[in-house]
Parts: structure tokens; C-alpha cells; sequence
């Protein structure tokens, strides 16, 4: 059922990714935290629980499994590399966007890479 | 090995925590797994018994929710509105059922016997678990404001539940004359949904500005201060200018009595005769979870910040809006990723593992006009001081309209996801 859907939607969802990409190309958001960041985020070693965790709540907006069925960009034909390449330059401001730049400053580099690695590997299953 | 049931072999070896890895691995061959009971099927409790299936099929979840249909918060105020049908925001647990072996039983919990590890429904039934997880989201104070009642809410709808009150509040707006006063009653902290009475406001704005363009709409609140303040205020001046009234607390905004005969909202300094009275209520979390000794003497639940187990009662998970969960929202957002991370150390305790590292997420969209959205955003980590925001921040204030139109585009995109994640 799962691998069904995931045949039929990978190339209009690309071609979707890239035209919200562009649509959203309004200047960089400075966005003020709502309460000052109390903890800093560290790198260190990510679990392949951990970075389940931190995935999973990619889904909420991104739809199961990063198949989303609305107005927001499916995550799920993405290779690992574009996941990583996309949350690192939001996070820099690089990449313009409305809310992702907010959250991928949440995360450090190591697990980005966890997270993007997760979600691509669902792709496979 | 093969003929002896979990139950048997934890009679077997004496019933308790330490029988629970080993209980897991026999169960394993059995397939007759460790029993969680699910009570509520909101945005916590569905998503809650989906993500431990999906973590672990051997896992029997039980889901107890009253409702066959469940009519989501997010997004009734567009109800309200007249931007959407009701049925377009009713969810129903048809894939929880067949696509995940969630096992919902439509039925009330009365009781929960947190020593003898079971549930007693309305029905009379019993239903035995070894972990239970709570998301009755939130009842109301009604006897905070005097003169307010349930009865009451039939004439002054709270719409804070959705369904029926939703539905109510509409044809109120709908039946008002052009020219009327709308006036709303903010809750005082911690409510449901801390920017909802203020998009609630900016929606009933829109479609008085269409269709009853003298209508005014005052807001009374007893606090100073809320959600996306700025963003509203802002919009609130360029959308609908001269139309919404913010009253805060300290400038009388606070709501002692009403008179549903009358329609007089009394605030500290003057009173308001309205044409609509729309009340929302204090409110604390749901009632079973208050019946059951879970919650502290301010109504809410306290829990671990890793795994949402209640500080209370050991076995029992609270999550959502009845929850006491440090810098996260009492949003539906929240409640899905507080029942992920739930749902992931369950199965990591059944099976003898530690608990991975918690890592939380919310984004409220909020629509001010159907073209015109703003958010808030945040990551969370558990610190030493419990559940911290490291990072986020709202959408900034002086975006160009085609930023706030994607945000609005991204709003309805975000239901269709999150009801997919939760109930699909």
C-alpha cells in the first residue's frame, strides 16, 4: 500500500518541492525566539532512536512518512543528501523559507545528517 | 513456551515490573503482546496509538474514545467563519482501525484503578493494561465566571470544544444584525490553544467585514499579554482597522459575571451589552485525569519530561493539553509529537531499552484572512530544568504579502498533514 503510493508520486512532488522553493523567495525571515533559547545545541553522537524521535516530527507538517497530501512539500523522494543540503541552508538563511529556517537552527549538523538519513531511508522500504 | 500466554507466564513468575522485559520476550513468540490502553482520541491519544503500532506490531493497543467522528479544534474557527463545513475538520478512526490494528472501542472511561492496572468503562467492562496513557485534553471552570454555566454555554457557546458549540456559534454570528457587538472572553493562562481566541477573532472579523460591516468586537481578557501579540495587533490595523477591541487585564479586560438573559458582560470597569457573547472559560485538564488523582491541586498534569509518564502515578502517561509540559503549547501540534516521543519510550521500556532522547516540535499557523497567515515555531529539548525551547520564534512583522499568503497556503497544507499523521 505504502510502496503504491510512493511509485506514483515522486517526480510531481519534486516538481513541486522546487516550485514552493521558489514562491517562497521573500527575503530571508529574521525571526525573534518567542522566549530567549535557555540551552544550547551541541554536537555530539546521534542514536538511531534519537534521530527516529527528531524525525518523526518532521511528518506532523510533512505529511506520514514525509508523504504529504496538502500544500506543504513531500519529503519522501528526496535522497538524504537533498534533506541535508536543504535543512543546513535554511538554517543559514541561505535558502529562503516561511518556517524552516526556524527550525533547522534547532538541530546540529550531525543531526541533520541523522534525520535526512531516517526519512530517505523510508523511501527504500 | 509456545501455549503460554503473557498472562500466564506473569502469573507464572509473580506480576510486576521486573517481569515486564522478560514478559515482553516470551510475548514476542506468543503474539500476544504487552497491552497498552489509549484513553482519548484526539491529536495525543490517536497519534499516540498509531506510532506505537508502527514502532512495534506486537505491541495490542487499545483505544477508548467516546466519539465515532472526532471534530478537531484546529481549524473550527474557520467553521465560525463560514470558510469551511464542519464536515471538512471531522476525523473518523477507520484507518487507526484497519490500516494499524488499533483496536477503538467507542466507549467512556469512569475509572482508572492505577494499582490493579485497569480501566472501567460506562459500559460496565474492564479493561486491563500494562502501560495506560491519558489524553483526556481539557474541561472548563464553570464556576470561575458567575452567571456562567453549562446551561449558559447554550447562549454563550465557549466553541472551545469543537462540534456542536462550533456549530452554534456560527448560526449566532449568522443570525446577528449588522451593527451588533460580538464579544468574546478570553480565558486566563494556561488554556487550549494560546492564539486561538485571537485567529477566532480576526476570522469572525473577516466575515463581519463582508457581511455586517458596522459589527465591532470586543475582546475581553484578563491577561496583559498573548500569543503572536504583535503579528495580531498589526493585522488586526491593516485587515479590520476600528473593528477589534483588545481590552487586557489591566485595563479592565477581566470578566467577573455575566447575565445570559440580559447578554451584559460585566468586566472590572464597565459592562458590554452584546449581540454575541462567545465565553471561553479557565480550564483544566480533562476530567478523568482529575477524577484519577493525576493531576496537581491546579487541575494539570505533572510528568517526566523524557517520557510523559506521570510523576503521580508510575504506568500511566498523560500527554497533551492536560499535560504539564514545561515551554510546549497546550496545542494539537504538540500533543502529536508529546505522543511520538510517548509512544517511542513505552516501546523502549517494554523492551528492556533505554529511553531515547526526547526532541519535541510546534508550529501553530494561525490565519488573521484566508490569504493572510502568520505562525510560531519552536524546537524543544529537556534540560535539567524540564522542557526548554531552544529555538524558533514567530513569522517576522514585516513580511510582504506574499510571505504571509504561503504561511496561509502552509496552514492548510499543515491540517491536511497532521490529521494524515494522526488519524490516517
Amino acid at each position: 500500500m505504502r510502496f503504491a503510493l510512493l511509485i506514483k508520486i515522486p517526480v510531481l512532488l519534486i516538481a513541486g518541492f522546487t516550485a514552493t522553493a521558489c514562491t517562497t523567495a521573500t527575503p530571508a525571515p529574521v525571526a525573534k525566539p518567542a522566549t530567549a533559547p535557555v540551552a544550547q545545541v551541541v554536537e555530539k553522537p546521534v542514536t538511531a532512536a534519537t534521530a527516529v524521535n527528531m524525525a518523526n516530527n518532521c511528518f506532523a507538517c510533512h505529511g506520514p512518512n514525509g508523504v504529504s497530501p496538502g500544500s506543504i512539500p513531500s519529503l519522501h523522494a528526496l535522497t538524504a543528501q537533498n534533506i541535508t543540503d536543504m535543512l543546513k541552508t535554511f538554517r543559514s538563511g541561505e535558502r529562503p523559507s516561511t518556517v524552516m529556517g526556524r527550525h533547522a537552527k534547532g538541530y546540529t549538523n550531525t543531526e541533520i545528517e541523522a534525520i535526512s538519513s531516517y526519512i530517505a531511508s523510508l523511501n527504500k522500504k | 513456551m509456545s501455549k503460554i500466554t503473557r498472562r500466564d507466564f506473569i502469573k507464572l513468575t509473580g506480576a510486576g515490573a521486573a517481569t515486564l522485559a522478560f514478559g515482553y520476550a516470551a510475548t514476542a513468540r506468543s503474539a500476544n503482546g504487552p497491552r497498552v490502553v489509549v484513553v482519548g482520541g484526539g491529536f495525543g491519544g490517536a497519534t499516540c496509538a498509531k506510532y506505537l503500532k508502527r514502532a512495534d506490531s506486537n505491541i495490542q493497543v487499545t483505544l477508548i474514545e467516546p466519539n465515532k467522528k472526532f471534530i478537531t479544534c484546529p481549524f473550527s474557527n474557520y467553521v465560525i467563519g463560514g470558510m469551511r463545513k464542519i464536515e471538512s475538520i471531522t476525523q473518523t478512526y477507520d484507518a487507526l482501525r484497519t490500516k494499524h490494528g488499533v483496536n477503538v472501542v467507542h466507549d467512556t472511561v469512569t475509572a482508572i484503578d492505577a494499582a490493579g492496572k485497569k480501566v472501567t468503562l460506562k459500559s460496565g467492562k474492564t479493561v486491563p493494561y500494562d502501560r495506560l496513557v491519558v489524553s483526556p485534553g481539557i474541561d472548563f471552570k464553570w464556576t470561575a465566571i458567575t452567571g456562567y454555566s453549562e446551561q449558559a454555554a447554550t447562549i454563550m457557546p465557549h466553541a472551545w470544544k469543537a462540534g456542536a458549540q462550533t456549530t452554534l456559534l456560527r448560526k449566532k454570528l449568522e443570525a446577528m444584525k449588522n451593527g451588533g457587538l460580538v464579544v468574546m472572553v478570553a480565558p486566563p493562562n494556561p488554556f487550549r490553544c494560546p492564539p486561538g481566541p485571537y485567529e477566532r477573532a480576526s476570522i469572525m472579523a473577516h466575515y463581519l467585514k463582508q457581511h455586517k460591516p458596522k459589527s465591532k468586537i470586543i475582546i475581553l481578557d484578563p491577561k496583559d499579554d498573548f500569543s503572536k501579540k504583535g503579528l495580531f495587533m498589526a493585522g488586526w490595523e491593516k485587515l479590520y482597522p476600528g473593528m477589534i477591541e483588545w481590552v487586557p487585564g489591566s485595563k479592565g479586560g477581566e470578566v467577573k459575571s455575566v447575565n445570559t438573559r440580559t447578554m451584559v458582560v460585566e468586566g472590572t470597569l464597565e459592562k458590554y451589552k452584546a449581540a454575541v457573547v462567545n465565553l471561553i472559560p479557565a480550564q483544566t485538564a480533562g476530567a478523568i485525569a482529575l477524577k484519577s488523582g493525576l493531576a496537581d491541586d491546579k487541575g494539570w498534569c505533572p510528568v517526566d519530561p523524557k517520557t510523559f509518564e506521570s510523576k503521580l502515578h508510575p504506568g500511566i502517561h498523560v500527554i497533551g493539553d492536560a499535560s504539564i509540559a514545561g515551554a510546549l503549547p497546550k496545542s494539537g501540534f504538540a500533543a502529536n509529537s508529546e505522543a511520538k516521543i510517548t509512544a517511542s519510550a513505552i516501546v523502549a521500556m517494554f523492551h528492556g531499552e533505554g529511553v531515547a532522547d526526547a526532541s519535541y516540535v510546534n508550529t501553530c499557523y494561525s490565519l488573521l484572512a484566508p490569504n493572510y497567515g502568520i505562525s510560531v515555531a519552536g524546537v524543544y529539548r529537556v534540560t535539567d530544568k524540564g522542557i526548554v525551547q531552544i529555538e524558533g520564534g514567530v513569522s517576522p512583522k514585516d513580511a510582504t504579502a506574499g510571505f504571509r499568503e504561503d504561511e496561509a497556503k502552509y496552514a492548510t497544507g499543515w491540517y491536511a498533514s497532521i490529521t494524515a499523521d494522526t488519524w490516517g
